[in-house]
């Protein structure tokens, strides 16, 4: 498969991709407001989760021949390729956990929550996803000005998103009278069940930052070229991967259900 | 004394300790500032002594020099892929190192140390149940802010948590031995990352240890709550041992299956995969991913502790039975977890000493991945009196009569393997062929308690002790047993003394069908288990007496072993060569394995198991002028 033989190619394909997540996170939005259907929500969240496991992910990739050669770059890259891979998947089970939690405690209920940041913070991840695969595409064509700008521009974004979870959002639902019952014995699950599911992915996404502060600082130092870039392949995996987790946890959190 | 104390191992406890009052430190000036009380019954209160723990693990690595290289590359400071090990003797041991077959070693020997104090704390709780009523865990006494019985109930939870957290280094140990060379491969896939692992169970064992004196525990080592919400601090100390060990095996199971698909020498295709190696690939898919849920579960009881979140808390619309889902969804594959590699050892140590080729081995290789993938669809098995919904109950009971399927396999196999064979009786087929009976009585105690009817009378008893001591023994201890006689000489060009181990197993194998046969006739009468004092008009004295003699006489195998496994490494007597007379390529070179493992690669050209057809070939290494050519 020759997915990234041609730089402009590629970054067009990217917009593409970007504009079929939008406009399937519209519909989401949509169908949320209007008949409410939650399998209809399944379903689109897992055609956006292969979208951005394909086209920004690369999890064919995973299947790519390399050399015989053990110790060389591309050889070790696969092998590193697939221990993130394999970290993914370990990690992905503790937001599965938290998800089986939601569903057991709060069923088809969901907290009171203000829709309109949540689909402003979602939008705000998508188009950092989007910006991190520019600049990915731009470092394996050995665009390193490039990469930087759009490494720069994802950091934003991402930070943007984490202060408006972290910062806007838990305290306009801690006004709303969402608590996790510190001092509030009266308080239900909900409030826990929130501050968990949207805590842990937080704390996903300062990682995911702190991995794009450290290979955008080395790719000042010019560590990385066309050909050998495995940093900024894993900072951006992973990346994609909080967005990946984050299209299921916005409509389990937002859109499921009738609000309590 | 003083190389001891410039040891890696000593460093990361003193940056432990370090980090530790950090934390605390920090919480409680925190609360201070904020007007919240400061001191509790175990000095800092519970928020300062989480907070402290974490800190302690996190110093503990980053002061002992695991994860240096990790922030050199950070900064984007290349370093050579392999260091060479400064260190000669012990301390190479006590040393971070990157070499597979140290860390192997380390992780054994670590098992072995907690395998001990795990025991010893099992002899304690069995000689004060060894008579009814309280001789000396009595209500008066204090210990570590507890009594007797709490002494008891910290014990016998601790004895759980150590001994599986010592099953898992145990099996790390093994696997991170013997798979590298067993593949042909110079090392693990991330050795830096093997090395982590190791050292993140050091700190867990401590934070283990110190739950016993930070007013213990008394949940057993499930923890479920409410119980686990009310107990003393310990509980999270113990929490967050459990989650640092988990960690441990998380990570060293990545790195295995990396290995295994990355690193095998050429002509190594799947189905000519060492047996052994099979397990270990099935065991780490576990292992990877199953081992989140523990954390997770216990993490949430953690939160509602700290913070009030009331996740299990029926009076704030929470739901305890959902915790008991989160974990036994990694409990019951974690035994899992435990036995495959062992039956692994059993299935790679049987054609040596049977001197016949393995029967079935597709089967028993697949027979190993079916256990791993029905074992994630079993876990509710657990939970039948739990009152979780009743329709779950008859699925669940099926889907664990089904391990059955599996694991038939595999006794067919063995049973196949031996029949005609020429056998030998050194030690390490002497815990074999231990381990496959043993095994086997724990394989038959199993379904009457996966039947639901039949569960119903047995569940919390000691049939249900006796059954898991069974499996355990069967599927872990002998067969880890085997496997230290077994590979002792490769790792160290001497053997283990034969007489000595053949005491051990003849001491250790009736005391312990007595133990297993006492608990379980005595669970079928009635005998609750966990607690710390039973009814005399029960009549079970004598045979509690005589399941406390047992216990003893099995601690005293162990000691046995432990004296001829250290007196062995000076004192064995020589065995450079193929001891065993195996086909495995880590025997066609001389011990103790050098450095980098393999001189010259090799080239698997045949089946691996074909003993006593002549002619036959498992691996071919190439010679100096032809790799050279390479």
């Amino acid at each position: 498969m020759s997915h990234t033989q041609d730089k402009s190619a590629a970054l067009r394909q990217g917009v593409l991709i970007f504009i079929y997540l939008a406009a399937l996170t519209a519909l989401e939005y949509f169908i949320a407001i209007t008949f409410k259907a939650v399998s209809i929500l399944v379903i689109v969240a897992m055609i956006k989760a292969a979208l951005v496991m394909y086209y920004y992910m690369h999890i064919y990739k995973l299947n790519a021949e390399s050399e015989d050669d053990e110790h060389s770059y591309e050889y070790k890259t696969g092998t590193n390729r697939l221990g993130l891979w394999l970290f993914l998947l370990s990690d992905s089970f503790v937001f599965a956990g938290l998800m089986t939690t939601r569903i057991n405690l709060l069923g088809l209920t969901r907290p009171h929550l203000d829709q309109l940041l949540g689909l402003v913070v979602t939008a705000i991840l998508l188009l950092s996803s989007f910006f991190m695969n520019r600049g990915e595409t731009a470092m394996s064509h050995g665009d390193k000005k490039s990469f930087m700008n759009n490494t720069l521009v994802t950091f934003v974004l991402g930070l943007g998103f984490l202060l408006g979870v972290v910062l806007v959002e838990w305290r306009l639902a801690a006004e709303g009278g969402l608590v996790a019952s510190f001092g509030n014995p009266a308080a239900g699950p909900m409030g826990a069940v929130f501050y968990i599911m949207t805590g842990m992915h937080a704390f996903h996404v300062l990682t995911g930052l702190i991995f794009l502060g450290v290979v955008w600082n080395n790719a000042r130092k010019n560590l990385y070229s066309a050909r050998q870039h495995w940093g900024v392949e894993a900072a951006a995996v992973y990346w994609h991967f909080v967005d990946l987790v984050w299209i299921f946890y916005y409509p389990a959190l937002y859109l499921i259900g009738r609000v309590v | 004394m003083k190389k001891f104390f410039s040891t890696a191992l000593a460093r990361g406890l003193v940056w432990q300790l370090i980090g530790t009052l950090v934390g605390a430190g920090l919480v409680t000036g925190i609360r201070a500032m904020m007007g919240l009380s400061i001191t509790d019954t175990f000095f800092f209160t519970e928020p300062a002594w989480v907070l402290g723990a974490f800190f302690g693990v996190l110093f503990f690595l980053a002061g002992n020099g695991s994860v240096s290289d990790w922030f050199k590359w950070s900064r984007g400071i290349d370093t050579p892929e392999h260091h060479e090990d400064h260190y000669t003797g012990w301390e190479k041991y006590l040393n971070v190192s990157l070499d597979h077959k140290v860390i192997g070693i380390q992780y054994t020997v670590t098992a072995l140390l907690l395998i001990s104090i795990g025991g010893l704390f099992a002899l304690i709780f069995r000689t004060e149940l060894a008579q009814s009523q309280l001789q000396f865990l009595t209500v008066d006494m204090k210990l570590f802010g507890q009594n007797g019985p709490q002494l008891y109930n910290t014990l016998m939870s601790l004895h759980g948590m150590i001994m599986i957290v010592s099953i898992l280094l145990g099996i790390a140990g093994i696997i991170n031995y013997v798979v590298p060379l067993l593949l042909g491969a110079q090392d693990m896939a991330f050795p830096r990352l093997n090395a982590f692992s190791f050292w993140i169970a050091v700190p867990a064992a401590v934070l283990l240890l110190m739950s016993l004196v930070l007013g213990g525990f008394d949940t057993g080592w499930t923890g479920y709550p409410p119980l686990s919400v009310r107990a003393p601090v310990g509980v999270q100390m113990f929490f967050l041992g459990v989650a640092a060990a988990g960690w441990s095996s998380i990570l060293g199971a990545l790195n295995v299956i990396a290995t295994i698909i990355r690193m095998r020498s050429k002509g190594m295709t799947a189905m000519r995969m060492p047996i052994f190696v099979w397990a270990a690939v099935a065991t780490s898919i576990i292992a990877l991913t199953a081992t989140q849920l523990i954390g997770l579960s216990f993490q949430l009881v953690m939160f509602q502790r700290l913070f009030g979140m009331g996740f299990f808390d029926p009076a704030k619309g929470g739901n305890p039975v959902l915790f008991q889902h989160l974990f036994w969804f990694y409990s019951h594959p974690a035994v899992y977890v435990f036995v495959l590699p062992g039956l692994g050892v059993i299935s790679e140590l049987l054609p040596v000493f049977a001197r016949k080729p393995l029967f079935g081995y597709r089967w028993i290789a697949m027979s190993s991945m079916g256990i791993a993938l029905v074992g994630f669809l079993v876990w509710a098995h657990h939970m039948f009196t739990s009152g979780m919904n009743e329709y779950l109950r008859v699925p669940f009971m099926y889907s664990t009569l089904l391990v059955a399927i599996p694991t038939g396999v595999k006794f067919f196999s063995w049973v196949a393997t031996i029949w005609k064979g020429k056998l030998t009786y050194p030690t390490p087929m002497l815990f074999v062929l231990g381990a496959i009976v043993v095994f086997l009585l724990g394989g038959l105690t199993g379904p009457p308690n996966a039947t639901v009817s039949v569960d119903l009378h047995l569940h919390d008893t000691y049939f249900i002790v006796g059954h898991f001591h069974d499996t355990i023994f069967g599927g872990f201890v002998f067969p880890f047993f085997a496997a230290l006689y077994y590979w002792f000489p490769k790792a160290t060009g001497r053997r283990m003394n034969e007489t000595l181990g053949k005491i051990h197993f003849w001491l250790m194998t009736p005391s312990f069908f007595v133990l297993t046969f006492g608990m379980m006739q005595i669970g079928l009468l009635g005998m609750r288990r966990r607690i710390v004092d039973y009814d005399p008009a029960l009549g079970f004295d004598s045979t509690h007496l005589v399941l406390t003699i047992a216990g003893y006489l099995i601690g005293l195998s162990v000691l046995i072993f432990i004296y001829n496994f250290f007196n062995s490494i000076k004192n064995g007597e020589k065995a450079e060569g193929n001891v065993w007379n195996s086909r495995s390529p880590e025997w066609q070179v001389p011990s103790p394995m050098p450095v980098h493992n393999y001189d010259q690669p090799f080239e698997v050209v045949g089946e691996p198991y074909d003993y006593g057809l002549p002619g036959s070939k498992y691996v071919e290494f190439s010679s100096p002028a032809k790799s050279k050519h390479k």
